[in-house]
């Protein structure tokens, strides 16, 4: 299996498979573990990052969830492979820069396990929408089906031993990726922001630490994992998460109301140039992109058109276009050929209308 | 309006600014990027006095014994050698894992085949303040409810 296949294979993210919502992109849930006995990746020897890389793909084969995935070893993928995973949030950055790293990834893409990064494994399940039990639901399943195998290192009184005292104890890192045009057009997202931050939540780009958020798409996520059963730190997010997505929908009818025509002439603008551009930067698409997802939020574009929108985000990124295309392109041929691949998907779109009641 | 300091070395801004303080005497060196990345032997007291800085003050003071892993391998990298550095380190980190997790003890799962003590506890604690709660309400049965509940943890705890 390729990391092309990974590209043309259907999945919940960017194919209409009944999952997508508004404002919460996806949820994810990511449990650091590692085995007893061995020193961490980042210490670790060169035959020692083998071994451990071969004990886990072996205890992950055997698992129902990845027959028929895909294993892919760093060090075997090109440049471009592994910048389609990082933008697809199957592998972190840290895992891609690495040459012992693999990441072990299930057919339907919703399980991605994470071998030889900061931790032994990350075990990461991601859904589209809002879903935070059953994402938890099916990493415990998969904790429950490896322990046995593996052999977590756990203390009792410290849990989950992690390479990183920010990790340990349960080893949890829920979040959500939430889009927030409505309270990044209304001017409050610092103050959101810094009300989540002062309640234990950490907020970033979606694009990772220390981005900005493009197309208004940030990732909210705990940052405590000790001292808080996992049951603690799911409600904790989730009801944060509620009230985000509250006030969102708040700023957006406030935004519609006062904007009236002004807020459909923004959207349509932004369809406009995304239906016609010949060349269109990463920036400027993801912007645009964001208009037209609040657009199908709100009833101003059919709301079974939001996959595609969804799926543009995505593969709109430098490494997908490239790989679409079948090789490394400079900067203006990839904003050539985004714009030509965002041309082509958006060509039956309707006209903007007024957002439903 | 003073004017920029320039490198010791080559006359050109400088970015990097070192103090020597001995014996009540303040010796100052002003280097640019290029000159402090430099190090070397073009001027012995200034890139004594650079590395005088940099390097670690103390001899390793904790090491594991597993891995090798010392203190001050932490400090630079802010990351473990291997699970069992924790035996070794857990002590030391109390405050900065207080700092950056507001608690120091696990109340969350345990493996399969591995009692989940910390959580049990944990559950033993709020199933207790819940019964108060429950028999000062007069709701009879929930709170007889808890009381079956915290003997079970009583006993697995016990069997542990």
């Amino acid at each position: 299996m390729s990391v092309q296949d990974i590209l043309s294979a259907e999945n919940e993210l960017t194919h209409m498979l009944g999952a997508q919502q508004a404002v919460v992109l996806s949820t994810r849930i990511r449990l650091a573990r590692n085995l007893d006995g061995i020193p961490f990746p980042g210490w670790a020897k060169v035959p020692q990052r083998k071994e451990i890389a071969e004990r886990c793909v072996e205890g992950l084969n055997r698992l129902p969830k990845f027959r028929r995935g895909h294993v892919f070893r760093m060090g075997e993928l090109t440049d471009l492979d592994r910048a389609v995973l990082v933008e697809r949030h199957l592998v972190s950055k840290e895992l891609a820069s690495g040459k012992f790293g693999a990441a072990v990834i299930s057919k339907d893409q919703t399980c991605s396990v994470m071998i030889n990064e900061e931790d032994h494994l990350r075990i990461q399940v991601v859904k589209a929408g809002w879903h935070l039990r059953g994402t938890w639901n099916i990493a415990e399943q998969l904790d429950d089906a490896l322990g046995p195998d593996l052999k977590f290192a756990f203390s009792e009184k410290l849990g989950y031993l992690t390479a990183c005292p920010t990790n340990v104890g349960t080893g949890l890192r829920a979040s959500a990726m939430v889009h927030l045009p409505g309270l990044c057009l209304a001017g409050h997202m610092e103050k959101v922001s810094r009300a989540l931050s002062q309640d234990g939540l950490a907020v970033r780009g979606w694009l990772g630490e220390g981005t900005e958020a493009a197309g208004n798409i940030f990732q909210i996520s705990n940052q405590q994992t000790l001292g808080l059963s996992e049951d603690a730190i799911l409600r904790h997010l989730g009801g944060w998460i509620k009230n985000v997505v509250e006030q969102e929908w708040n700023a957006r009818r406030k935004l519609a109301t006062e904007e009236g025509d002004k807020f459909v002439d923004r959207l349509s603008r932004s369809l406009g140039v995304l239906r016609y551009a010949r060349l269109l930067t990463s920036a400027e698409s993801m912007n645009m992109l964001s208009h037209l997802r609040l657009a199908c939020d709100m009833g101003c574009l059919p709301e079974e058109r939001r996959h595609i929108v969804d799926r543009l985000m995505i593969e709109g990124q430098p490494a997908h276009v490239q790989m679409r295309q079948g090789g490394e392109l400079d900067s203006d041929g990839r904003d050539l050929r985004r714009a030509a691949v965002v041309r082509e998907a958006l060509r039956d779109f309707p006209e903007v209308g007024p957002p439903l009641a | 309006m003073s004017q920029p300091l320039k490198c010791s070395l080559c006359e050109e801004p400088a970015t990097v600014h070192l103090s020597q303080v001995v014996q009540g005497k303040v010796t100052k060196v002003h280097l640019c990027e290029a000159c402090a990345q430099k190090g070397g032997a073009t001027d012995p007291a200034i890139f004594q006095l650079a590395d005088a800085l940099t390097a670690p003050a103390v001899a390793p003071s904790l090491i594991c014994p597993h891995c090798g892993f010392t203190d001050i391998d932490f400090r630079k990298r802010g990351r473990l050698g291997c699970p069992d550095c924790w035996k070794t380190f857990g002590d030391a980190l109390g405050g900065l894992l207080i700092k950056v997790q507001h608690e120091a003890t696990h109340v969350g799962r345990a493996p399969v085949g591995v009692a989940p003590v910390g959580q049990m506890r944990h559950r033993l604690e709020i199933a207790r303040t819940e019964m108060e709660v429950a028999i000062a309400a007069e709701d009879f049965e929930g709170a007889a409810r808890l009381r079956d509940e915290i003997a079970q943890l009583e006993l697995q705890l016990r069997n542990s």
